[in-house]
């Protein structure tokens, strides 16, 4: 039995109209929040990513992180407000919804961090 | 004994916060709220409350007043009163869109938003002349 947790790489597609990535998650030690930012617990996507991934979920409406220690944000924003927070952090980002590059924040959302309309087929483990 | 019904607000929003992003994206005719168990980052740029959810969905056609002044509603997005409901997440955007570009948005009349302070009230009414 090994104590040390299974991470696995995986890959993050846009879904159908949506913008942005792929992204590669890659949970490490240290750096293995699954970030749910959405409310209402932890998103169904989030805890696929998690279940893939071998990351933690984290309800970030329940409990505070460090950035340094989130793999993945996972958002369901529509569009102005936490679409570019995550980003301007160099967070890697995932929008349940068909986001694009908007709002005051818009510079820091790039395709290397965003990606948007995110459907559980677009998740898929890449090692 | 005659009564006079008060009509009262579908939301009433009370701030008790304000980021210090606010100044800038007020300027832009922004204002973000969230309630106040939002997280930190999220707070740098957002109007905070602990109001209740609204009585019912906010639509086109209503009246949001801001500490006296008012603004009509001009277009609501498809996800906005989820997030309302859910997180006391509004964004509402003075620019006057009858169809919002982002889905999230409550888009009023473009008129200059005030800068807000702590206690500064929004209220929202189904009809003009309810407001008091």
């Amino acid at each position: 039995m090994s104590e040390e947790k299974k991470y696995r790489k995986v890959k993050i597609k846009a879904g159908r109209g949506g913008w942005g990535g792929p992204l590669i998650v890659e949970p490490k030690p240290g750096k293995d929040l699954i970030y749910s930012v959405t409310g209402g617990g932890i998103h169904p996507i989030a805890a696929k990513i998690a279940e893939l991934s071998g990351g933690r979920p984290f309800d970030g409406f329940k409990s505070k992180a460090d950035f340094e220690q989130i793999a993945v944000a996972v958002i369901d924003c529509g569009g102005t407000a936490r679409v570019g927070v995550y980003p301007m952090k160099k967070v890697l980002t995932v929008d349940i919804h068909a986001a694009r590059p908007s709002g005051p924040l818009m510079k820091f959302i790039t395709a290397d961090l965003f990606v948007s309309a995110v459907k559980e087929g677009d998740i898929e483990v890449v090692e | 004994m005659n009564t006079v019904r008060q009509p009262t607000p579908i939301y009433e929003i009370s701030i008790t916060a304000i980021g210090p992003l606010v100044e800038e994206f007020t300027e832009a005719g922004v204002w973000v709220f969230f309630r106040d168990d939002a997280p930190e980052e999220l707070a740098e740029f957002a109007l905070l409350h602990h109001a209740e959810a609204p009585r019912e969905p906010i639509a086109a056609g209503q009246v949001i007043e801001i500490d006296g002044q008012r603004y009509a509603v001009t277009g609501v997005g498809d996800i906005a009163n989820k997030n309302i409901r859910e997180l006391g997440h509004m964004v509402l955007k003075a620019n006057g869109a009858t169809e919002p570009e982002l889905p999230g948005e409550v888009c009023i009349e473009a008129r200059q938003l005030p800068q807000p302070s702590i206690g500064t009230t929004l209220r929202v009414w189904k009809e003009a002349s309810e407001v008091c």
